[in-house]
């Protein structure tokens, strides 16, 4: 019985019970296209397996879902052979949706009732096509450009992915009929309704292009006739006079319609655009603009939009919001008004609950201070399983001329490590630079002793590599030669094993602890339980290294939860190899963060302590005094483990120098060893590392090939312009650089300088020599053509040190020259002292007192300049090796066949 | 997408063959309007505007001239001429000299998409060359037809013969209108407006010629692309952003934008036209742009989007806001992670912004999406809240609203000495 078809136009659809029934038999068109591929399989399943076939044309196969396989056939004519069908979903793309419509009624006209077409961008002229046709064979058409129709009370979602990938979480049994024009707000509204204790019948989203198939007229119609429903949710947007018609077919009486409609008119602000944003067809003209929507409703009604602080004032016939936020109280409120009561028990609230947030060091006020909230089932379960990975998984590509540690800075020209620039990183000593290369992260200042720790223990060489360097050394080797040597043996690395194990299983323990609070109290009975399981206790021996490490641990100031909880562990536990343990929670103590925050991966936190041995025997291993200093003997031979305390920065310098360094020389080998840290994964010595690692080899092979790329010519080159400047200062005696003496005239030493530089230039350029000589660590391509230029960044590094009353004379020499040279005419304006003077002063003024007292040679000059590049160096490309490592693919440093020449 | 005037409408109609008058250029020279003055006496002078401009001869903006010299001095007045029309001030880039057409009869014509009918509708009167809205409704017809076989003679014959409209003209407009229906089926207008078109008697016989023109397209309908029209028409009132996103106009995935405010303190991605319609409404005027990027974009799509996005819109921002409902098909992991790469991008390339981050979203993948957000942005450093599908979206957009207002009051604190 019901309510009369009051249309003059085909509508088939009675009562909405009709829309999505269990005797549905479905067929899809694209089928196995992009959307269709991962929607329809959770449809199928959830209605019960109502899809009998899909379409994809020029392909046969099957689509497999849990409720069964789909048959799928490359042309609709063999479905209709084998298939009865009387609905057919539509996902091709917008210029094939009418061809499949006529296809549809060219083959089943006689069977077909609904066809639902979730293709967006669809043409209005196809549109109103596909309307003539479906009219002219009597068939309804939901869409284009909607997400379906769904029925909770026949568990039947038909069409696009109403209810998401979880469909029985949203569409609960009720009384409400949802109508509505955006896809999205169909499935919101239903979860809205929920907290007011409401379940929905049946929910349409209708789309909003232009022409809107199963329109508002329609929809009430069969609303009226679905004894389910008991009152219905219209979602509005401007552009449109549907709503209009059926409000009036209502109030003339052509169609009957006595149950209460809550309305959502939005969108007043589009009444100034003119093209649309959003939905194609919620582009209104003045009289369909959603302040005239809002007045048909509001008419209708009686009564004026729902103000949820006076909810009575609601009217029989219903009411409209201006949010859909409003919706479940306006429901509640009209149902109140009917005497009809809700469905079930309401489900949540709308308030607001943050299930992630972090201020930071942000200071909010009050009302906007949210605490966090556990999150609903089953997304509560889930973030708790996100918390427990840890560290980066990164996409691997090809790396070949690629790189996420380094770069050269476009506007600053500045090379810059993990996004720090290196002038930034003077002011770090070198093993806070060390960690801050494998880790992404500058180490809390606090913690640095625990960090030299490290350093110092593994840097003690072995035998065979101190025999492997010497023997090198007595060939010839240069610093780089030499150090492959020693490297390439692998000594000692197995014996880190332990190491990168317990860190694994450190890594595991805090991981499923959900440790993201480093600081926070953590529950030790459940962490210790479960620490139980990973590692093997109770025959853990007492060892001094042991107890210093344990002492080192307990006095550390601001420690995390990773050493404190390794230290109590182990002192009640007695782990099997306590020093491997300890060192491995130290180990973690700098890199924990880094994986939290996915800036490395776990791979790499497990293989820290490989990085950081390679590392510091590379920096003593060139040492001409590991025999003859006693601060180094005294570190190796383990008799005062108190030194090993002692800053790695010093421990480097004394390799090197063979002296305690004053606090002057310490702050600027800071520098030089940061300067020298990257100059950008272009560099000869990132290539040889990045190409190693493209072939697979291990990281300490692949130090090797980094090693291997360096040489006189990328390395050793400093040493010209170390040779430059002790050229230029023959003549004069220097007791300290790094003082001023009266008696030295920087100017006259450079203009004599200029002078001859002129005199020599121009006789090249007479004997046509373009080849010339260039005066070392002047100019530059980027820096020039203002009448006095200047290098930013050798400017930041001066004035750096200038703060701090360090003078270098050879620094102050370039600056007079560069005048000099500009006043006797060698160039047109005053040329900028660059970056490379930085690493060539500070050098030489380091190495100047023994070189004056004659300990030093020429060559050792040389040599010593060399290893300090490769000091910096180390570190830096420790973090294109760890890089490559984890986004790289194999052999993908190759140059492919077609780049390369053939020179005969 | 929207075209009005001559210049570009006599090139449209003449591939219908309707009967237009000859028009030329701003560039015209003296003697080529005097010649063409040279029939009637009397030219026509309107400023050329580009998009959907009406309402010109109401404001004065349309000159009939009776010398070639008037002509010049009007072209000099109307070139660069402005214009408000809905809101907004639109400045003429042009004019155009038109031949005048002497008429007893001026008739207006309409074909539109009706959401009445859901077909095409034609509105035809002959009392035309003014406002349709002035007139009364026994004045003018609306009527539809079948829209397979289209507008035929006997449609018009049948609409002129119900508004009573003078015998005379009833054939050469049943003979000539018809023609714009096969102009509007086959080049994906919307809405083709002719008003008026001014009948002509030439030697006896009446000739409908079509003085002025009004056209709306289908963006989605590429038969329009056929026209060759110049593409710059249709960008009048589209901002450089907006041009950007434009080009990523694809049909998977929705990238539609507008501008809201040049100066707002909150960018928001709204996905769902829902959420577009909902969000902009709350934001108000604190909005930089409204947009929809729902309809499941790829993830190179939306990476693309954000990376426009951000260079626009990052730097004047406190909050960023990403809002929608609890998504039926967009895949959360994808967009968040598209997003939230191409924040990680602009920061290695320009340094933190000072935002807050607010997200209130629901949908397939939403934990490994909020998960992966959340990563980013601890490792940026920049603070964050993010809402489930279970908060009111309304809310959440009005705690990013609450939070702008805070932000921008510290930014006004004095300075601490």
């Amino acid at each position: 019985m019901g309510v009369n078809n009051p249309f003059d136009y085909f509508v088939g659809i009675k009562s909405l019970e009709e829309i999505a029934t269990k005797e549905s038999k479905v067929v899809v068109m694209n089928i196995l296209g992009n959307e269709s591929r991962n929607v329809t399989p959770v449809s199928h399943e959830y209605s019960g397996g109502n899809i009998v076939a899909g379409v994809q044309y020029g392909r046969k196969g099957k689509l497999e879902t849990k409720a069964g396989d789909i048959p799928v056939y490359s042309r609709l004519a063999e479905v209709v052979e084998k298939h009865e069908f009387d609905t057919s979903v539509i996902y091709l793309p917008p210029d094939a949706v009418f061809h499949a419509v006529t296809e549809l009624c060219h083959y089943n006209s006689k069977n077909l009732k609904k066809i639902i077409i979730i293709t967006e961008k669809l043409s209005v002229k196809d549109q109103r096509l596909i309307r003539a046709i479906a009219q002219a064979n009597g068939i309804d058409v939901f869409g284009a450009n909607c997400l379906g129709v769904a029925d909770s009370w026949n568990h039947i979602r038909i069409g696009g992915a109403l209810g998401g990938d979880r469909p029985e979480e949203t569409l609960i049994k009720g009384s409400i009929a949802i109508h509505s024009n955006s896809g999205n707000f169909s499935t919101t509204i239903a979860e809205y309704l929920k907290t007011a204790g409401f379940g929905t019948s049946t929910i349409v989203s209708s789309g909003k292009d232009v022409i809107i198939q199963f329109a508002v007229p329609e929809f009430l119609y069969a609303a009226e006739n679905d004894p389910r429903t008991k009152g219905v949710v219209l979602y509005v947007e401007p552009g449109g006079y549907y709503e209009q018609q059926a409000l009036d077919m209502i109030t003339s009486g052509k169609l009957e319609f006595n149950k209460p409609i809550i309305a959502c008119v939005t969108g007043r602000w589009k009444s100034n655009l003119t093209r649309a944003c959003g939905h194609a067809g919620a582009l209104a003209g003045e009289g369909d603009d959603a302040i005239a929507k809002e007045k048909w409703f509001d008419d209708y009604f009686g009564v004026p939009v729902f103000n949820p602080d006076e909810p009575g004032n609601v009217s029989e016939k219903g009411v409209r919001v201006s949010s859909i936020q409003h919706i479940p109280l306006a429901v509640k409120a009209v149902f109140d008004k009917t005497g009809i009561q809700p469905d079930f028990e309401p489900v949540g609230n709308l308030g607001l609950k943050p299930w992630f947030g972090n201020n930071f060091d942000l200071k909010l006020p009050l009302h906007l201070q949210i605490p966090l909230v556990e999150a609903l089932p089953p997304y509560n379960k889930e973030i708790e399983e996100i918390n427990k990975q840890i560290g980066a998984t990164f996409l691997r590509e090809n790396m070949r001329n690629k790189s996420s540690a380094s770069r050269i800075n476009p506007s600053t020209f500045v090379a810059e490590l993990h996004g720090m620039p290196v002038v930034e990183l003077i002011e770090f000593p070198y093993e806070s630079n060390i960690f801050f290369s494998l880790t992404k992260l500058q180490p809390d200042k606090e913690k640095l002793k625990l960090a030299n720790i490290i350093l110092n223990y593994f840097a003690k060489p072995t035998e065979q590599e101190l025999h492997a360097i010497q023997t090198a050394k007595n060939n010839g080797a240069t610093p780089n030669e030499a150090l492959i040597a020693a490297l390439a043996l692998n000594d000692g690395i197995s014996e880190l094993n332990q190491i990168k194990v317990y860190t694994g299983k450190l890594i595991t323990l805090f991981s499923e602890m959900q440790l993201r609070d480093l600081y926070s109290e953590i529950d030790y009975d459940k962490t210790e339980t479960f620490a139980q399981t990973l590692f093997e206790t109770g025959g853990g021996k007492k060892t001094d290294l042991a107890e210093f490490l344990s002492t080192a641990i307990e006095n550390c100031f601001k420690k995390t939860n990773i050493v404190d909880f390794a230290f109590r562990f182990n002192s009640k536990n007695k782990v099997k190899h306590p020093e491997a343990f300890l060192f491995a929670a130290l180990l973690l103590e700098f890199s924990y963060k880094s994986l939290i925050l996915k800036k490395i991966t776990r791979q790499t936190a497990v293989e820290l302590i490989e990085y950081i041995t390679i590392i510091a025997k590379s920096a003593v291993l060139n040492s001409g005094f590991l025999y003859s200093n006693t601060f180094l003997k005294n570190l190796f031979n383990g008799k005062n483990l108190k030194l090993l305390e002692t800053s790695f920065t010093e421990t480097v310098y004394q390799a090197l120098f063979n002296e305690e360094p004053s606090e002057e020389s310490l702050i600027e080998f800071y520098a030089l060893l940061a300067l020298t840290l990257t100059n950008g994964p272009g560099t000869l010595s990132a290539k040889g590392a990045k190409e190693s690692v493209s072939a697979r080899n291990n990281i300490s092979t692949a130090f090797t090939g980094y090693l291997s790329n360096t040489g006189l010519a990328h390395g050793g080159s400093g040493y010209e312009a170390v040779e430059f400047l002790i050229d230029s200062f023959k003549d004069v005696k220097i007791k300290d650089p790094s003082k001023p003496d009266g008696k030295i005239n920087l100017r006259n030493i450079s203009h004599n300088v200029a002078v001859n530089y002129l005199e020599y230039k121009n006789k090249a350029k007479l004997k046509g020599e373009l080849n010339y000589k260039r005066i070392p660590c002047i100019n530059h391509p980027v820096f020039k053509g203002k009448r006095v230029n200047i290098d930013p960044r050798e400017d930041f590094i001066r004035k750096y040190l200038k703060s701090k009353n360090i003078n270098n004379l050879f620094w102050d020499f370039y600056h007079e020259l560069v005048e000099e040279l500009y006043k006797v005419g060698v160039s047109n304006n005053v040329y900028c002292v660059n970056i490379d003077a930085v690493i060539a002063v500070i050098s030489l003024k380091l190495m100047w007192k023994p070189f004056h007292q004659k300990k030093l040679s020429e060559n050792d000059l040389q040599n010593i300049g060399f290893i300090i590049f490769l000091l910096g160096r180390t570190a830096g490309v420790s973090a294109e090796i760890i890089d490559h490592r984890a986004r790289g693919t194999d052999m993908d440093c190759r140059t492919p066949q077609s780049e390369t020449v053939y020179i005969s | 997408m929207q075209i009005t005037g001559m210049k570009y409408g006599k090139q449209i109609l003449n591939i219908a063959n309707f009967p237009t008058p000859q028009i030329l250029d701003a560039d015209a020279t003296l003697e080529e309007v005097e010649k063409l003055m040279a029939k009637e006496g009397k030219c026509v002078v309107k400023p050329v505007f580009y998009g959907g401009v009406g309402k010109k001869g109401k404001a004065g903006l349309v000159k009939i001239v009776d010398s070639a010299i008037d002509a010049m001095a009007a072209k000099r007045k109307l070139y660069f001429a402005q214009h408000l029309f809905h809101d907004k001030v639109i400045q003429a880039n042009g004019v155009t000299f038109e031949e005048f057409i002497p008429a007893s009869y001026e008739i207006y014509f309409n074909l539109h998409v009706s959401t009445k009918t859901r077909k095409v509708n034609f509105t035809l009167t002959h009392h035309g060359g003014v406002d349709i809205e002035e007139l009364n409704s026994d004045q003018i017809y609306e009527g539809t037809f079948d829209p397979i076989t289209g507008l035929k003679t006997y449609h018009i014959i049948d609409a002129l013969t119900e508004i009573n409209a003078p015998r005379e003209i009833i054939s050469p407009l049943a003979q000539h209108l018809p023609k714009l229906w096969n102009l509007y089926n086959d080049f994906g207008f919307t809405m083709l407006e002719i008003n008026p078109v001014r009948i002509k008697n030439e030697k006896g016989r009446l000739i409908p010629y079509a003085c002025d023109f009004k056209a709306q397209f289908d963006r989605d309908n590429k038969q329009w692309q056929r026209l060759n029209l110049p593409m710059e028409i249709f960008q009048t009132d589209m901002s450089q952003f907006e041009e950007e996103i434009n080009q990523l106009r694809t049909y998977r995935g929705q990238s539609d934008v507008v501008v809201i405010n040049p100066y707002g303190t909150v960018t928001a991605f709204m996905f769902g036209g829902g959420a577009n319609s909902a969000a902009t409404e709350t934001l108000g005027k604190k909005a930089t742009i409204s947009s929809d990027f729902g309809g499941n974009p790829p993830y190179d799509k939306m990476y693309d989007i954000a990376k426009i996005v951000y260079k626009h819109w990052l730097k004047q921002s406190n909050v960023l806001l990403v809002i929608g409902g609890k998504a039926n098909n967009t895949d959360i992991f994808v967009t968040f992670k598209a997003m939230f790469d191409a924040l990680k991008n602009y920061v290695a390339q320009n340094g933190k912004p000072n935002i807050y981050v607010v997200v209130g979203r629901g949908g397939p993948n939403l934990i490994r999406g909020m998960g992966y957000a959340r990563d980013i942005l601890d490792s940026l450093g920049i603070p964050y809240k993010f809402f489930g599908y279970d908060s009111s979206m309304v809310e959440v957009v009005q705690y990013a609203k609450d939070i702008d207002d805070w932000m921008e009051e510290q930014k006004n604190q004095p300075l601490k000495v």
